[in-house]
């Protein structure tokens, strides 16, 4: 029944609404018969031609208001409306350019910035992790051994899925140099837990991942494209990592993705160094715990705490020991462990681009309210002639949706050339961001932030325009002397407003710029400038013992140090790289520790005049000789923040020291100490250290190392020299991670820089709007009372006057805003405190500096009009309007 | 009388569905046939016939169509539609029913 009756009144309604031209002829048409048609009836009865024709409209009884009776009956009424109303405000719009340019622009601006921040939100936070089922993957907070993890895949039942995955680095030859890629040493369970099966060929199963079991590789996306074209024939082939073979037998989708460093191939790690798998002290795989569906977290929870306890006992120096037992095999929610760290940078982010919108949101209603000021009259006239308020409203409402949707449009091409900006500037270390795109979440979100505007910011001038204006407005002499008082009222609340959002970004900003410089002006405690670095990996097949890599040291250093006005050496961990390792040590004569409950100390190990060369100062004892030889007796020297902590008040040179548990003993002597220095960047305190030689070190898996080359040749001629003495020697050594130490230090404060920009981009943005608010406000006041200020000129008021009768106005309103801004910044920085680095979220340089910053520029978009009410021609002003 | 106010809601409405039942009329015939068969008891107006009209098209309940009329001049055409013919039944009968049960009260209050 219903349905019907649509198909005899939906083409009717859509042929009023889109043929009315057709229907209104109709119209004409049908009641013109009617009238002939009467009229003739007329005639027949008798009637003279002009009583006939009398009579009949008599009987019509009021032609148009009946037209109007018909249309009403076919009305669709609602939708006609937007229609009609979409028209009126397309051509009001077009006739006032400059109101229309000025709004759009205002609003693509807070609406594009605002977009962009969301995309960037909605990759990081919202879209969540690419694994099916994320909320099911937990990890643990700290790496754990394969034979721990083995146990407790034993011991457990709440798990679908344990995976565990170290990414060493691997020699690959592909096309001409050696290059350096990343391997994902793991479990067969990696991809259960996961929940990824290859494209291409397949995962190897649980029988292959055994020690002595076949060597099989499977690629990732990126890497098979970028080696092999995405040549599916390489199934079955052999390829060389680190100078074994081994089959690929499957390539991963491409959207296969690993927190933190991304790798290029997966093998079994059992296969591919079964040495390392087998130790249960080698804390080096990152887990991935599947629960099973049916499972709770608590349950799971408690059976870890089980195995735990389990562990402790049975292996107590590789797991009692690590003091922080109770948390380091705590299940983490793999979302809070990827994202924990940056979801409150980005919110303090959001929020930021929150207050960007709303003071572009306010300096749109202030546009608004001046246009209806302007267009009162208009108003108050389409109301005497009967438009019910409500249709006004609408009406108006229309447009500020229709401009705030057009601004929309403009915020997301904005947001499209911010996203690109954003990319060049974002740190590695965000997560996912790399996923960042204007998709579906971002338009939804774009389309309800500019029709939200348009209605909140559209509602406000509406209402005083069409409820408290109209009546008095027709009234009301056209010789204004101060403008509507209400309206006025308004636009000094939405400056206030204005200034103080304005002033919440700028104190932002301008703690971030403060923490910035600090950060920058810290001495990192060696020389940056000249230093080129790179890593260099010795393959083990080639590099199994340390006569060989001895050699080979030995071999780079002379090789380096011949090239003229070049001084190097090397360092197993670079500062700033985010490189360390840690040994449990003992200090000889002191009470023995329970094993594994030794203390940790920062190892790095050198080679060559190491310290000289980094300008790292010498604070007592001496630095490594040549006397310091393999064989001789083993020395170290340890840094200042390791005699604090375990030397107090004493004399650290000349005890002995040993890494916990070797065997058999290797007592180093401590020869000297020097100074700190930034390893773990600018923000981060150094921890003690021991560093120790290459010539003496009995770890001769420490493979790696990096060479810092100090010379006043550019790097890149630098860097070719340095490649042709390294190849001279080795020929199939990738070098990789080449970078000069100042570039090093630079991109450790990467993350500052990134949240630096934007603030400060949207500070940037917000004082543009905040004084082009002022500015328009100003100037309008100034129209408004240019009769008032003839007057006061003809009474003999001195220009002076007038400019502070004017300054005045727009002074009190900066004072009001900024006394506002100072307080809500009071309230709010707290919560950029981990934003910030060696200054209070109160710093009270920032909040003096900045206010009178914003207090100055406000005072100079108030001064422009100012001085042009000073010129006021007297005659001219009275004669306005 | 600019509204046919006298007449009970609706009634207007079943009256017209009733004259379209017989054949399809342009609104001038309408008018008259009105006028017709309700003598000068019922008293519409030509004006209040017209967006009466128009609005049971609206409802789908009769369909227009342009046509010549009798004198060769082309017309607007209105005839039932089958829902209009179901309308009017249901409307008949409900009508049948409250008039019988306020005459059946009024002989009450004679009696």
């Amino acid at each position: 029944m219903r349905f019907e009756r649509w198909i005899y009144s939906i083409p009717l309604r859509l042929r009023s609404l889109f043929q009315r031209d057709a229907v209104e002829h109709e119209l004409d048409d049908e009641l013109q018969f009617h009238l002939e048609q009467k009229t003739q009836h007329y005639l027949d009865g008798g009637l003279t031609p002009e009583e006939a024709r009398r009579c009949a409209l008599r009987d019509i009884d009021g032609l148009e208001l009946r037209k109007e009776e018909c249309r009403d009956a076919r009305r669709v009424s609602r939708f006609e409306d937007l229609i009609q109303d979409l028209r009126f405000s397309i051509r009001t719009l077009r006739k006032a350019p400059g109101f229309t340019a000025a709004a759009v622009l205002t609003l693509a601006l807070g609406i594009g910035a605002n977009a962009a921040i969301f995309s960037v939100v909605n990759a990081v936070l919202l879209r969540g992790l690419p694994y099916p089922n994320s909320e099911q993957l937990f990890t643990l907070q700290s790496n754990q051994s394969l034979p721990d993890l083995e146990d407790i895949q034993r011991q457990t039942n709440s798990f679908a899925a344990i995976g565990g995955i170290t990414k060493p680095a691997l020699d690959f030859i592909g096309q001409g140099e050696p290059v350096q890629i990343y391997g994902g040493l793991c479990n067969a369970e990696l991809f259960d837990a996961l929940g990824f099966t290859p494209i291409v060929g397949r995962a190897f199963s649980r029988a292959e991942d055994s020690y002595g079991g076949p060597a099989l590789v499977v690629l990732t996306h990126g890497f098979w494209m970028r080696y092999f074209g995405g040549d599916a024939a390489i199934l079955g082939k052999s390829i060389r990592l680190s100078g074994n073979s081994y089959t690929v037998i499957g390539v991963l989708p491409r959207e296969f993705w690993l927190p933190g460093r991304p790798v290029d191939v997966l093998a079994s790690l059992r296969v591919v160094d079964p040495s390392a798998a087998k130790e249960r002290g080698v804390h080096f795989l990152h887990t991935f715990f599947r629960l099973k569906p049916s499972t709770s977290i608590a349950q799971a929870s408690a059976e870890m705490g089980i195995v735990d306890q389990w562990l402790a006992l049975h292996y107590p120096e590789d797991n009692t020991a690590r003091d922080f037992t109770d948390i380091h095999r705590r299940l983490l929610s793999l979302q809070d462990a990827i994202f924990g760290d940056v979801r409150p940078e980005l919110l303090v982010l959001f929020a930021a681009v929150g207050l960007v919108l709303l003071i572009a949101c306010v300096n749109f209603a202030s546009l608004q309210l001046a246009r209806c000021a302007t267009r009162q009259r208009e108003i108050a006239i389409r109301a005497a002639l009967g438009a019910p308020s409500g249709r006004l409203i609408r009406q108006m409402l229309t447009e500020s949706v229709l401009l705030s949707l057009l601004g929309g449009v403009a915020g997301l091409v904005l947001a499209a050339l911010g996203v690109r900006l954003l990319m060049t500037l974002t740190p590695a270390d965000l997560p996912r961001i790399a996923n960042t795109s204007i998709d579906t979440a971002v338009l939804g979100f774009t389309f309800a932030v500019s029709l939200l505007t348009g209605i909140v910011f559209g509602l406000v001038p509406a209402l005083s325009a069409t409820l408290f204006g109209v009546s008095a407005k027709l009234k009301e002499d056209t010789r204004t002397t101060a403008g509507g008082a209400s309206g006025h009222r308004l636009r000094k609340f939405l400056v206030v407003s204005e200034i103080a959002l304005a002033l919440v970004l700028l104190i932002s900003a301008g703690l971030m710029i403060r923490s910035f410089v600090l950060l920058h002006r810290i001495d990192p405690g060696f020389r940056t400038d000249n230093l080129l670095t790179m890593r260099l990996q010795l393959p083990e097949a080639r590099y199994r013992e340390q006569t060989k890599q001895r050699q080979f040291h030995r071999e780079l250093l002379d090789g380096l140090n011949s090239i003229p006005g070049v001084q190097a050496a090397l360092v197993s961990e670079l500062p700033m790289t985010g490189d360390y390792l840690t040994h449990n040590f003992v200090i000889e004569g002191r009470p023995r520790l329970p094993a594994g409950s030794e203390p940790e100390v920062q190892t790095r190990t050198v080679a060559g005049d190491y310290f000289r060369l980094m300008g790292i100062p010498l604070l007592a004892g001496r630095d490594f000789g040549p006397q310091d030889r393999t064989g001789g007796q083993h020395v170290a020297l340890v840094n200042r923040a390791f005699v604090a902590q375990y030397f107090p008040g004493q004399d650290a040179v000349g005890a002995r020291v040993d890494w916990a548990r070797s065997d058999p003993p290797d007592w180093m002597t401590i020869v000297g100490v020097v100074g700190d220095i930034k390893h773990f960047g600018p923000s981060e305190p150094e921890e003690p250290a021991v560093y120790d030689l290459y010539s003496q070190t009995a770890q001769k898996w420490k493979r790696w190392m990096y060479p810092t080359i100090r010379g006043a040749a550019a790097p890149g001629a630098l860097l070719a020299q340095v490649k042709e003495r390294l190849w001279a020697i080795d020929n199939q050594l990738p070098v990789t991670q080449v970078f000069t130490m100042n570039e090093i230090v630079a991109s450790s404060l990467d993350h500052q820089r990134f949240n630096l920009t934007l603030l400060g981009i949207f500070a940037a943005v917000a004082l543009a709007l905040a004084v082009v608010g002022i500015y328009g406000v100003m100037s309008y006041a100034i129209t408004q009372r240019t009769n008032e200020i003839g007057i006061r000129v003809a009474l003999g008021a001195q220009h002076s006057n007038i400019l502070w009768l004017i300054l005045g106005q727009g002074l009190r309103l900066a004072l009001v805003g900024s006394s506002l801004g100072i307080v809500v910044s009071f309230a709010l920085t707290r919560y950029m405190s981990h934003l910030l680095f060696g200054i209070s979220p109160r710093d009270p340089q920032t909040f003096v500096a900045i206010p009178f910053v914003l207090f100055t520029v406000a005072l100079l978009a108030c001064y422009i009009p100012a001085r042009r009410a000073m010129r006021v021609d007297p005659i001219v002003a009275l004669r306005y309007e | 009388m600019s509204k046919p106010s006298d007449l009970v809601q609706g009634t207007l409405d079943l009256l017209l569905l009733k004259i379209l039942t017989l054949e399809p009329l342009n609104g001038f015939a309408i008018s008259l046939r009105l006028k017709q068969v309700s003598g000068d008891v019922l008293q519409v107006s030509d004006g209040s016939l017209y967006p009466a009209l128009h609005k049971l098209e609206q409802e789908g309940w009769i369909k227009a169509e342009w046509r010549p009329s009798e004198n060769n001049r082309r017309a607007k055409f209105y005839s039932l539609t089958r829902m209009g013919r179901h309308h009017l039944g249901r409307e008949a009968d409900n009508w049948n029913r409250l008039s019988a049960a306020i005459s059946h009260v009024i002989k009450l209050e004679q009696a």
